[in-house]
């Protein structure tokens, strides 16, 4: 067993076909059928998008406290709401990541530790489209920064702390079915106790550390921070980043440990 | 480890951890093992054999006695509590029917997606799926979903592409069955193809002729224990025997299953040999006698007896009737009918009669397996008439020009 993060990762890249493969049906699988297929990847997001801008824009007209630029409320919730989905998709899906498909655990020979990484997949395949949405929606309003060049690239510490906890979840998933109900109740609370719907600096003084310093609240303040052209907090995304590797390993270390017992409990 | 070694299993013990209740695994691991909150069951224990490059392995046992559990320890599946397991090359498995088959997909991505799961790319797929597509022979159901197939097509795709990744190991538990006749052949045919080309094999099923004609080798697996590998007549005779033991015993007249007015009914069925002693084994160049022993409550004719020869896989070998001898012979009382086999033929191994009688179509008595006998190897001075393999042994004569 190795905790060598970059071991793990390039584990993972072998058997990166496998995996495109699995991300692929996972995918296709939820629009077949549909009469609008495929589209509807594009058209869900742009729905919310419309209902957010309804809402939030004309209804409510909602700003931020501290008003950014001039990007309006919607697009700086939109901006965080996709970080946080990567996390959300991933991590409610992971405790039937394994139990979901007990043929591959115990009747075919198949490598078992990329099963829960396959919500993340299709997580990001839903976030690539949310971003193009975010990028013409930008565009539209006339807030187009170049730093959100780097919104890809500001969520590696969300993946990789979602892959270690989809890894802990999904083996605890095999063992406890009550996992399928209890996480995503606390996907839902994380959604309002992280800073998506508003600003780390909203938040009274004594709690800001504790929504700055975890992977979830730097990602998403990181990544509004490229949308509105503000400077990106990196010190607070670093930690998160250190963070997420530890959590990465640890996931894949106790995923590894309770393995041998999955064709057990199947 | 010597090269030629494909499979080699070593002191392998695999043991499971039941639980009775679902936290009592939470207590476990809360516990750190100081501790236990569980039962141990031991489904292997102690096994190792070594399994030859192009050697086909048999193995048989009753249903529970870990064969499956060996498979999926022999793949990777699951891990050996104790013990190792170490195999060179490539392994296909057809451990389930269509296992890691997605209904949703069509048979041509699912085809696709297990090779991709063995290892190869979509170049390499592409290159077999004409081979795969044509040996299945599902016709234009390859482009439909996997669920609308019948149970027959889907095990021919799986079978289908489980034998065209070139396995160096290929491992069958159980799952031929399902095809037709013609399919069944096309895949044994296969299985030759791949053990000529020096692929390792193991075969897991009940039926005897299976493992005798495709395996050089058997072994039998009994409560976890697996014995010695043996040539496949031997185990079989030894799997039947111990099957034998725990069979219910035989039916009395009183039961239900002895169907019939009962006007005339079976008193004893019988083995005797040459010299008119009731035996329960005979040598197959020796005569068998089959002896019923009947008695009518009232007098009547037209009598017919039927016996059923049956083999220990439960396939008739013949059967026998008294048509047009019996029907005129007046009964009552006791009467005693025999019928010789001279010489009885058959190949080693156990065999049963299941006897019945008519009047006329009204079913008087039957009696499933109404006695057991056993076949003995030939003396050796008889071994050139032909092999102990098949159901009989065939008497005749050669010429060569």
């Amino acid at each position: 067993m190795t905790f060598n993060p970059l071991r793990i990762l390039r584990d993972i890249f072998l058997r990166r076909n496998l995996l495109l493969q699995l991300v692929q049906r996972d995918v296709l699988l939820r629009y077949r059928g549909a009469m609008f297929g495929v589209l509807w990847i594009f058209l869900s997001p742009l729905l919310m998008l419309a209902i957010f801008a309804f809402v939030f824009g004309h209804v409510f007209q909602a700003r931020w406290a501290q008003q950014t630029g001039g990007v309006p409320f919607w697009i700086l919730l939109y901006a965080g709401l996709i970080a946080f989905n990567v996390f959300a998709e991933t991590v409610s899906r992971s405790p039937t990541a394994v139990r979901g498909y007990p043929s591959y655990v115990k009747k075919i020979i198949f490598p078992v530790d990329i099963l829960p990484l396959v919500p993340l997949g299709s997580a990001l395949v839903h976030a690539g489209f949310n971003l193009l949405i975010l990028l013409g929606a930008l565009v539209w309003t006339g807030n187009l920064h170049s730093t959100i060049m780097l919104y890809p690239f500001l969520l590696v510490p969300m993946m990789l702390f979602s892959m270690g906890l989809a890894w802990f979840l999904a083996a605890w998933g095999v063992f406890l079915k009550d996992m399928t109900q209890i996480v995503p109740v606390f996907i839902q609370m994380l959604m309002f106790l992280s800073p998506v719907f508003y600003p780390v600096a909203a938040v009274p003084q004594k709690l800001q550390p504790i929504y700055l310093h975890n992977p979830l609240g730097a990602v998403i303040e990181s990544c509004r921070a490229v949308v509105t052209g503000s400077p990106v907090p990196w010190a607070v995304w670093v930690q998160a980043l250190l963070f997420a590797v530890a959590a990465f390993v640890v996931g894949y270390a106790f995923f590894q440990h309770s393995r041998e017992e999955f064709a057990d409990v199947l | 480890m010597c090269s030629d070694v494909m499979i080699s299993v070593k002191n392998l013990t695999k043991t499971y951890r039941i639980f009775t209740r679902p936290h009592d695994r939470i207590k476990q691991f809360l516990s750190l093992g100081l501790k236990q909150y569980h039962r141990e069951f031991t489904v292997l224990r102690d096994v190792s054999f070594d399994i030859k490059k192009g050697e086909t392995v048999g193995i048989i046992g009753r249903n529970g006695s870990g064969k499956s559990t060996l498979l999926q320890l022999i793949c990777g599946i699951l891990k050996p509590t104790s013990g190792s397991v170490q195999v060179n090359g490539r392994i296909s498995a057809l451990l389930e029917l269509g296992a890691g088959f997605n209904p949703e997909f069509t048979g041509r991505e699912n085809v696709y997606f297990q090779g991709i799961l063995l290892g190869f790319t979509e170049a390499q797929m592409n290159d077999r799926f004409d081979d795969i597509a044509a040996f299945a022979d599902i016709g234009d159901f390859i482009d439909q979903p996997v669920r609308t197939y019948s149970s027959g097509m889907f095990m021919r795709l799986a079978f289908a592409v489980a034998v065209h990744v070139d396995p160096d190991i290929l491992m069958i538990d159980e799952v031929l069955a399902v095809g037709d006749i013609y399919f069944q052949q096309k895949c044994f045919d296969f299985i030759y193809r791949l053990q000529s080309h020096g692929a390792s094999i193991i075969v897991v099923s009940h039926n005897p002729y299976l493992i005798e004609g495709l395996c050089h080798r058997a072994a039998l697996l009994y409560r976890g224990v697996l014995s010695d590998l043996l040539p496949a007549k031997e185990i079989l005779a030894r799997y039947h025997e111990m099957s034998q033991e725990e069979l219910p015993p035989l039916p009395d007249i009183k039961e239900d299953c002895r169907v019939g007015t009962h006007e005339l009914y079976f008193e004893r069925v019988l083995i005797e040999n040459v010299n008119r002693s009731i035996v329960t084994t005979v040598k197959s160049t020796e005569p068998l006698r089959i002896v019923a022993e009947v008695f009518a409550k009232r007098s009547m004719d037209n009598v017919r007896f039927r016996f059923g020869l049956c083999s220990s896989s439960n396939d008739l070998v013949t059967r026998i009737a008294t048509i047009g001898i019996s029907e005129k012979i007046l009964f009552s009382g006791r009467h005693r009918i025999s019928f010789t086999m001279n010489p009885c033929q058959l190949t080693s191994g156990w065999y049963y009669i299941n006897a019945s009688v008519d009047n006329k179509n009204v079913r008087l008595d039957t009696w499933q397996r109404a006695t057991e006998f056993k076949v003995l190897l030939r003396d050796k001075a008889a071994l050139n008439l032909s092999s102990d393999y098949g159901i009989f042994v065939c008497q005749g004569f050669w010429e060569i020009t």
